[in-house]
């Protein structure tokens, strides 16, 4: 969807607007009439992804018992998600969950992260197909957990909660069916996905507007150092929100995998 | 409340029970609705919908209440 080109339009400013989550093929791959080009936004997901395997590599493939460099900064990340995650939501029998969380939350905080580093720019997250991933990845998860911890009988005491009058479940079931299955994956997916595209929108905007007015030659560039100062405060916050979504993920990640484990009393 | 006991409260806090709850409730909705707007289309009505909507909105409070309500 780009702009109507109205002489109009094209006189005042024009702000950025979805044209900007799309990119242009790199390589244009058809297989069986399935579209798997490669634009810029899957070569980052590449880079991102080695990226995060590289770092726990490195950091880990000769540890010291005293670390040191990188491998103290990845053991910050390790500690972060098995205190504050995994021990506060599951407890000790969630640390064998510990490889996913802890990846998981890595990578979506990075994905993130490209949003404000200075020659990417674009979250991976900003396009639907990665959040989408990894939500049906924590479904999927969090109901071999269930199936593994309690057989069959999870899909009963997920389906039919306990303490309730029989007839009653005719109208909870179908409730629960769709909070547990399909609300959870889809919200996981859109909270982080419309966090993303929201700050991308509203830095783009900012930034392009800054400069359209610094490079007025009228009263507006005053507005435009204002805006200049602003967009700065808003690129702390969007490094903020990029840690926040990351943690969100992960910890409802954890949370479902939690319900999972023990039936509801 | 020992270290190695198990958790009183369900699971999570704060945050994650917030998100429950509006989950339920979308869930709510989007069930009875989708089960009113089939059957909308299969009796040929028009107002099945709205009425499942509401079914779907009580049927999610309840399930609330019951599931964290102080009672």
């Amino acid at each position: 969807m780009r702009a109507p080109a109205l002489p109009l339009a094209r006189e005042g400013f024009q702000a950025p607007s979805v044209e900007i989550f799309e990119w242009p093929d790199i390589v244009h791959l058809e297989v069986a009439g399935i579209d798997l080009s490669i634009n810029r936004v899957v070569v980052q997901m590449f880079v991102v992804g080695l990226l995060v395997w590289a770092l726990f590599f490195f950091a880990f493939r000769k540890p010291k018992l005293v670390p040191s460099g990188l491998q103290n900064v990845m053991e910050a990340f390790v500690d972060f998600i098995r205190n504050q995650i995994v021990l506060e939501v599951i407890g000790r029998d969630g640390l064998r969950f510990m490889p996913y969380l802890t990846t998981l939350f890595v990578f979506v905080l990075f994905g993130n992260l490209g949003g404000v580093i200075p020659p990417i720019l674009f979250p991976l997250n900003g396009r639907v197909a990665l959040p989408a991933v990894m939500a049906i990845c924590s479904l999927l998860l969090f109901i071999s957990v269930g199936i593994s911890s309690q057989g069959l009988a999870y899909f009963k005491n997920t389906l039919f909660p306990p303490g309730i009058p029989w007839p009653v479940y005719i109208l909870l079931t179908p409730i629960e069916f769709v909070s547990t299955f399909i609300v959870r994956p889809v919200t996981l997916a859109i909270r982080l996905l419309a966090n993303m595209i929201a700050g991308h929108l509203i830095l783009s905007v900012f930034f392009v507007a800054t400069g359209y007015m610094l490079t007025s030659a009228n009263i507006s560039v005053l507005f435009g150092l204002g805006s200049l100062v602003f967009s700065v405060a808003l690129i702390a916050f969007e490094l903020f929100v990029a840690g926040l979504q990351a943690y969100v993920f992960t910890i409802l990640s954890a949370v479902y995998i939690a319900g999972a484990l023990e039936p509801e009393h | 409340m020992s270290d190695s006991g198990p958790p009183k409260e369900p699971p999570g806090r704060g945050g994650d029970i917030v998100w429950s709850i509006i989950g339920t409730l979308v869930a709510g909705v989007l069930a009875w609705g989708f089960i009113g707007w089939l059957l909308d289309r299969w009796l040929g009505t028009s107002y099945l919908v709205a009425v499942g909507i509401i079914v779907g909105m009580a049927g999610a409070f309840y399930l609330i209440i019951k599931r964290y309500g102080s009672g």
